[in-house]
């Protein structure tokens, strides 16, 4: 059956994944690192993945036929699943994008920040997980967090501070997870999209710590509302206030504040504490606490001869992500190569 | 029992089967995420970003004068800008020109009128996610399934509606006066909410229910009503939003928005609401054998006023 190359072209590497979208649906796709072939490293040249039409049915997530340098001239052909820090391709059709369950559950969460979480997992960092029957911490159960320092036994969620001083008594001892997202992946189908609060400090300016790191949707000058269920979350003077995002991610970790997180214009020095409340206390709790996007008050800085509000990349509602698309996973034992090697890609589609 | 009879072993009919005189009706979805946002407009040739903007209110602190001839402080006025992104989307039907032919039904009219429908379900399901990706939404706790969140309470419903009356949000739809039928009451002035037909058994057991068969008026209803609680309308569609594994344990979750007045907006391109086109044999196939149809349409979306949008998520109970 004859095939058409419907798109194709050529990046340089970061050595992170490359969103790929396609103008129609894709039957094969296939990468060439030009940079490695010819080499004699052990690292991946080209890939290839294939789509629902073919017999054996659709590349599985993540993974493709992966063509790698062997040494001396020999080149080996395997999966991208058969090697550990190896990704393959993700072919996107619709948002958004939920995994089944994993197969293997949370043994634990510490109560800690961050907190980290031990799973056997095939995830990568920047993964976006929905945890849920996370016994002993039920508080965070139907949440999603980002996810990093993956290692094939568990990784650390940046996002969650769970410290006593947050209402986290004791560590979570069992839990499940799907893959909803990625840095390149929105969870959601339409940005900028909705974030789970998981702290908000006492502060001449709030700093609201996020599940997901903030700044892949929002932007300084940016509005946010917050809602922050009063019997639930202690800081009832925060529920349904708006304000403007000062920074970005630009305060460090400690004690309660997590990696993840905005600054606000918001004076919450006299407010009462935020935290989480018990585990036991769920399912009852109204939860969760959230923030959503409300525009942006546009603001000119006469010093610095800046603009704020005006993050077309961020700030207008839009589609998440442009379906169908390809995603090349990086690295150099990945499809997408690492950083500054020469990609090329195509995509196919047969005839009839 | 005599033999030779001619009958419809020996003799088939000729032609082994006939077409029914109407087709069956194409399946299609309830469309409810569109009617309740307000409409807005963007011009040819300036972007593809439109800015709706508001003024915020301003302070009702003070304002007393003393006397003394010195003027109040003057207030700086806020305005909020609300940014949407235009989008385009297409659907196209490629049709051989021996379908044409031999087809019995007029397929370019059929295939037109599926198109039609495409672009309006599009449309509905684009809406539906700008309203399941960018609200914030309270988890049910009032009902009694014991997962967090809950089936859908009265409880939990009134607390949505002390959360809009609170932000000054206003109802969309108008009262309908009771009238001395059996079994009838009449229901307020009322937000929409929006929610899936997979809770329809869980919503007929919320204390105070009104089925919309127990409206006083039918007129004017729309077909995708199902019930009226509290100071909500509900409206139902097979394709409303859900979360998969995102309650405690792991079962799905349905998000229920629930608004009134501007709290969203669907921007129309000026001339591209709708189109529907053809493009004949001889431009399509270089033997002109091949035909298309198009429809088009461009849609931009926001939630201009998040004060005057909430909802639930919930699960299901029944």
């Amino acid at each position: 059956m004859p095939f058409t190359i419907i798109t194709g072209g050529s990046y340089t590497s970061t050595g992170a994944s490359q969103v790929i979208p396609l103008p129609s649906s894709a039957d094969m796709f296939e990468t060439w690192n030009f940079t490695q072939i010819g080499g004699s490293g052990t690292v991946c040249i080209g890939g290839k993945w294939f789509g629902p039409k073919f017999g054996l049915g659709q590349s599985a997530y993540n993974d493709g036929i992966r063509y790698r340098i062997a040494g001396s001239n020999a080149v080996l052909e395997d999966k991208f699943s058969t090697a550990t820090a190896s990704n393959g391709f993700i072919y996107l059709t619709a948002l958004p994008m939920v995994e089944a369950q994993a197969t293997n559950a949370i043994t634990a969460i510490t109560a800690a920040n961050p907190a980290v979480v031990s799973q056997t997992n095939t995830y990568s960092n920047g993964d976006i997980l929905r945890i849920y029957n996370t016994t002993g911490m039920l508080q965070i159960a139907g949440m999603d967090f980002e996810i990093s320092s993956v290692s094939g036994s568990g990784y650390t969620l940046l996002g969650l501070p769970a410290t006593a001083s947050n209402g986290f008594a004791a560590a979570a001892t069992a839990g499940n997870t799907r893959r909803v997202g990625n840095t390149l992946l929105s969870p959601l189908a339409v940005n900028p999209e909705m974030m789970y609060v998981t702290n908000i400090s006492n502060a001449t300016q709030a700093v609201v710590s996020t599940s997901v790191d903030p700044s892949l949707y929002y932007s300084v000058g940016m509005e946010i509302r917050l809602s922050v269920p009063p019997s639930s979350f202690g800081m009832n003077q925060m529920n349904g206030l708006t304000g403007t995002i000062l920074a970005v991610n630009a305060v460090m970790a400690a004690g309660n504040i997590g990696a993840y997180n905005v600054t606000l214009n918001i004076n919450s020095s006299a407010f009462n504490a935020f935290a989480w409340p018990a585990s036991t206390a769920s399912p009852t709790a109204p939860l969760f606490a959230t923030f959503a996007p409300a525009g942006a008050s546009t603001q000119y800085n006469p010093v610095t001869n800046t603009f704020t509000g005006y993050d077309f990349n961020l700030q207008p509602f839009r589609t998440a992500n442009f379906t169908p698309c390809m995603i090349i996973g990086g690295g150099a034992a990945s499809a997408g190569g690492a950083n500054l090697d020469q990609i090329n890609w195509v995509a196919y589609k047969f005839e009839a | 029992m005599s033999t030779g009879i001619t009958n419809i072993n020996n003799m088939a009919p000729e032609l082994p089967l006939q077409f029914s005189e109407d087709l069956l009706s194409t399946p299609m979805f309830n469309l409810i995420h569109s009617f309740g946002a307000d409409l807005h407009y963007a011009e040819a040739h300036i972007g593809r970003n439109i800015r709706m903007s508001r003024y915020e209110r301003l302070s009702t602190n003070g304002g007393q004068l003393d006397g003394s001839g010195i003027d109040p402080a003057p207030e700086v006025v806020v305005r909020t800008d609300i940014d949407a992104k235009v989008e385009i989307y297409a659907k196209t039907v490629v049709v051989n020109e021996q379908v044409v032919l031999w087809e019995n039904d007029k397929v370019l009219t059929k295939f037109t009128a599926l198109l039609g429908q495409w672009l309006r379900e599009k449309e509905d399901l684009l809406m539906r996610d700008l309203y399941a990706s960018s609200v914030s939404y309270i988890n049910a706790t009032g009902g009694v399934n014991g997962l967090q969140p809950s089936e859908i309470s009265r409880a939990d419903v009134n607390n949505i509606e002390r959360i809009l009356l609170g932000n000054d949000a206003r109802t969309m739809l108008e009262v309908i006066e009771a009238e001395d039928k059996f079994s009838t009451g009449p229901t307020r002035d009322a937000f929409i909410a929006l929610a899936s037909t997979d809770i329809t058994t869980d919503l007929q057991n919320v204390q105070g229910v009104l089925l919309k068969n127990t409206y006083p008026d039918q007129d004017g209803l729309r077909p995708e009503e199902y019930c009226s609680i509290s100071r909500f309308r509900f409206f139902v569609s097979s394709k409303a939003a859900f979360i998969p594994g995102a309650a405690s344990n792991g079962s799905t979750v349905y998000t229920i928005p629930m608004y009134g007045l501007e709290a969203a907006a669907k921007v129309e391109q000026n001339n591209y609401t709708a189109i529907l086109g053809y493009r004949p044999p001889y431009v399509v196939s270089s033997v002109a054998q091949n035909s298309q149809l198009y429809a088009k349409f461009a849609i931009g979306r926001a939630i201009t006023n998040q004060n005057w949008i909430s909802g639930l998520n919930v699960t299901t109970r029944l």
